[in-house]
């Protein structure tokens, strides 16, 4: 007798048409023992919860403060407009500036780790080193890779273009590994029948196949590095953070909030320009580029 | 003893991915120079893994192979390999990837960055003009027919000027009348310049006007498929 006979047909017809529910179910109360964990018994901290964040979002937060937008006292303003000596505007040109840079070099630095860490162009001896090298990289978020740096070489800028690209070559690394593994075999089958090199069938063969994806991929990055430079810039390494941490060091949340406002616009154009950007890269030829305002209300 | 240099010789070559997946045994196979010949079979008996043994991209599990005579090893643009997808880089243009034959006889520096002699660009605009892709040679392979692309491919091998064509059914996705022209095409080119070509074919009326057919297939009383002459 065989073991689905033995259990009421009914049964294994409701938990094969319900298999999806059980694991939504196990997985949410999973979720809410290894919570209550957490909580320890202590469910009175969250009580008031919603009332802090009420007085605190109306006292503190709301509204912003836009004389982040205007020209700081000092230095003095040379520049044809106002806007372009305040803290937000230095601050956003300069956190771009430092994702651009390090998105360039984290770029060019980590298509070589991620080509020799490829096990369909590399064996393994070769392969799994580099791909310890890039997760080591990835390990350490932006943020202590930020700190470290401003310890090496001081407070500034700088400081942000080396943390983020080195955690751009660890994470850039991984997608462009995984795209490169993702490749038809074919392609490499033919150039290696015909006797090419490794390093031949990397930049004739992988590159230009994966160019479209790999494109799509720098973009991506781009837009992460840019969120990130608020984060970075707390630790003293340049960009919109910088201020952002001043602020909340004089509790001037405010003044915090609106600088949040300016990030999130930016991040949001450069969200929208680079969807449009990445549709021309598509692989369907026949793929129409979605307008920009279209990228809003369609999501793509 | 044959003028006709040995091209391919197997004895006894057990061919698969592992002792414990043997795919076939070939007892003995000789194919001389300027041969033609097919290989005829059902799918998944290894017909494209004996390909791949033979190019030295799946190494034997046991027995004789040898190409040119000596063991089967890669030497740089002696041996064209024409996969069943064609193995083309698709977003790239039909020059490129005809360039991708050609610079076998390139060095190596060369192929890398791009710097390539005059002479080798003059054979790729050759092979692209021998297979009547001229008006397409800036275009994206992508965007090209099935037997645009597969011209690709052979105008790719031409630049390439390998001494041994291994192609795998690289016909079969094709229209009868198409398939007739480029297997006509491939033949004329193989034949005047004496080069060996081994194709696995599932057509069986184009498979046996090759010089020599062979097919592959299980024997009721063994495990793995064996190579026999098709009279």
């Amino acid at each position: 007798m065989t073991e689905e006979n033995s259990i009421p047909v009914d049964l294994l017809k409701f938990y094969r048409r319900s298999k999806y529910l059980f694991f939504v179910i196990i997985t949410i109360g999973l979720t809410w023992l290894i919570f209550a964990d957490l909580v320890d018994g202590n469910w009175g901290s969250l009580e008031n919860s919603l009332e802090n964040l009420s007085v605190f979002f109306h006292e503190s937060l709301w509204p912003p403060e836009w004389k982040v937008l205007e020209a700081q006292a000092y230095p003095v303003c040379d520049r044809s407009l106002e806007i372009m000596c305040s803290p937000g505007y230095i601050g956003i040109v300069e956190t771009l500036k430092i994702a651009f840079v390090a998105t360039g070099f984290g770029f060019v630095l980590s298509l070589p780790i991620a080509v020799l860490a490829s096990r369909n162009l590399y064996r393994d001896e070769v392969a799994i080193p580099f791909r310890l090298l890039l997760s080591a990289m990835r390990t350490l978020p932006s943020i202590i890779w930020a700190i470290l740096f401003v310890i090496i070489i001081g407070l500034g800028p700088v400081a942000g273009v080396l943390a983020m690209t080195f955690y751009t070559i660890g994470y850039l690394g991984k997608l462009q590994y995984e795209t490169i593994e993702g490749l038809s075999s074919e392609p490499l089958d033919a150039a290696r029948a015909m006797g090419l090199k490794n390093s031949e069938v990397a930049i004739r063969v992988v590159i230009p196949e994966c160019a479209n994806n790999l494109i799509s991929q720098i973009l991506f990055m781009f837009e992460y590095n840019v969120r990130h430079g608020s984060v970075i810039g707390i630790v003293g390494a340049g960009g919109i953070g910088y201020y952002i941490s001043t602020y909340l060091k004089f509790l001037q949340y405010d003044k915090v909030i609106a600088l949040l406002i300016v990030l999130f616009i930016v991040v949001v154009i450069i969200d929208l320009l680079s969807i449009k950007a990445r549709s021309y890269f598509v692989d369907d030829a026949t793929f129409k580029p979605p307008s920009l305002f279209g990228n809003i209300f369609k999501g793509k | 003893m044959s003028s006709m240099k040995s091209v391919i010789h197997a004895k006894d070559l057990k061919i698969g991915y592992s002792e414990k997946a043997v795919l076939g045994i070939i007892e003995k196979l000789e194919i001389q120079q300027g041969e033609i010949v097919s290989i005829i079979g059902e799918s998944g008996i290894g017909k494209t893994t004996f390909l791949k043994t033979i190019a030295n991209l799946v190494k034997p599990i046991e027995g004789i192979l040898e190409t040119f005579e000596e063991d089967v090893v890669t030497v740089r643009g002696r041996v064209g390999f024409i996969p069943q997808k064609l193995g083309l880089i698709k977003h790239e243009t039909v020059f490129a990837n005809v360039m991708e034959g050609a610079i076998c006889n390139e060095s190596i520096w060369r192929s890398i960055t791009g710097f390539h002699e005059k002479k080798t660009i003059a054979t790729v605009q050759e092979a692209i003009e021998q297979m009547n892709l001229s008006d397409k040679i800036n275009e994206t392979v992508k965007r090209l027919s099935g037997g645009q692309q597969r011209r690709v491919a052979i105008a790719r091998t031409i630049a390439q000027k390998p001494r041994l064509i291994l192609a795998d059914e690289f016909l079969s996705e094709l229209d009868d009348n198409t398939a007739d022209n480029v297997w006509n095409t491939m033949h004329d080119y193989v034949k005047a310049d004496s080069i060996t070509l081994v194709i696995v074919e599932h057509n069986v009326s184009r498979a046996k006007s090759a010089q020599r057919c062979f097919s592959m297939q299980n024997q009721d009383t063994l495990e793995y498929a064996t190579l026999t002459e098709v009279e």
